[in-house]
């Protein structure tokens, strides 16, 4: 079950809102002929039900995802394409940046997405194995690696 | 439980692939100690899992059209990705480049890069903004950042002023690079740090964005100065 669906605001009753601010703030851009499909803005915003907060503040950009072996908990819900992406690109370990840039995923909806999916047991997120950036040891290799660039 | 010897020589039960993560103590799962000698050039199995690099991250900042993208692609081993993070304050008419720019949406993009340094550890650079109402996003990004490299264009520093004070209080290492388009500067070094007041011990290099060596040098100049820093911590 998704938190926090109950708390979508209720649609503007009409009468208590000048007019102008009741322009709706999707048609517009829907109606332009972008090439691109019209719901791609709105998706992914009803894909975390609205969510934007209470993500795992140390999941960040290059956090390491795994897809994990074994049965999970529960099976990912059919009509959930997008998580069903997730865990397969995830088969090799991957950045959330690289999922959301790959899935075209907005950011914030990937570290939500990818926090429910290790909630649900089927990714491991390595948030423990961010590099020290104060490890004099981690600084050299990285300076070793790059030298070694031609 | 009996030690297995798997096909790279380790032992299942030492880096529980046969046990629940939680039986792990923390940072020791799926990766040896960084200086395990064990670790040097093995070649990974794409297909391998739960066993990740430890990623490290340094920023490219800088202003629209100075050139992070083509910095971060220029070493990257991957084609530059783009990933979007939603901005809270519309931008219309602000970021025009020039006319018929169409950055008017709610979304700030961020392009970024990575090069494998060996079988456990990637550096992954992140192309960032580097305009003062993006700041909201800027801590998410910084947490755990080596350093940065604030690319300039000497013809239009005033872009770069907000990275450099954010840098500069959030005592994270950063090096100016000067992106000479066309192997020509505006104005010479000792002009642009002047004119963008940086303390005498930050780096000012001029680099060329679109050349591979060029722009790994100037990224060994952060990681000198993120040493610099590892090692004094670690002194006192």
């Amino acid at each position: 079950m998704i938190p926090g669906r109950d708390e979508e605001p209720e649609p503007p009753s009409g009468n208590r809102i000048r007019p102008y601010l009741q322009a709706p703030v999707t048609e517009p851009d829907a109606a332009e002929p972008t090439g691109e499909d019209p719901s791609a803005a709105l998706r992914p915003f009803v894909l975390t039900a609205g969510r934007v907060v209470g993500v795992d503040p140390a999941i960040g950009l290059e956090t390491q995802v795994t897809a994990r072996d074994g049965p999970p908990q529960r099976s990912l819900p059919a009509g959930a394409p997008e998580l069903h992406a997730i865990v397969a690109l995830c088969a090799a370990p991957m950045s959330v940046a690289e999922i959301s840039a790959r899935l075209r995923m907005h950011l914030g909806v990937t570290r939500v997405l990818v926090g429910d999916l290790r909630a649900t047991g089927h990714l491991d997120v390595h948030t423990l194995d961010v590099a020290d950036p104060r490890d004099p040891e981690t600084i050299r290799r990285v300076i070793r690696g790059l030298r070694a660039i031609s | 439980m009996p030690r297995q010897p798997v096909p790279d020589g380790r032992h299942a039960d030492t880096y529980g692939r046969h046990t629940e993560p939680a039986a792990r103590p923390p940072n020791a799962g799926w990766h040896a100690d960084p200086v395990d000698p064990r670790y040097g050039e093995t070649p990974r199995k794409p297909t391998t899992r739960r066993r990740a690099p430890i990623p490290v991250k340094i920023l490219v900042a800088g202003g629209f059209g100075v050139g992070k993208t083509t910095t971060v692609g220029a070493i990257s081993e991957i084609a530059p990705l783009t990933t979007e993070a939603e901005m809270t304050t519309a931008s219309i008419g602000i970021d025009d480049l020039h006319a018929g720019s169409t950055k008017t949406t709610t979304t700030v993009a961020m392009d970024f890069g990575c090069v494998t340094i060996d079988g456990s550890l990637k550096l992954y650079l992140f192309g960032t903004p580097g305009q003062s109402r993006f700041g909201f996003m800027w801590d998410d990004l910084a947490r755990g950042a080596l350093g940065a490299l604030v690319v300039v264009d000497s013809a239009r520093l005033d872009e770069c002023h907000f990275a450099i004070d954010y840098f500069e209080r959030a005592n994270i290492p950063f090096v100016v690079g000067v992106n000479a388009f066309d192997g020509r500067l505006a104005h010479d070094i000792n002009a642009v740090r002047w004119a963008l007041a940086v303390n005498d011990q930050v780096p000012v290099v001029r680099f060329d964005a679109r050349q591979r060596l060029s722009v790994r040098d100037a990224i060994l100049v952060v990681l000198d100065r993120a040493l610099d820093r590892a090692l004094r911590e670690r002194g006192g």
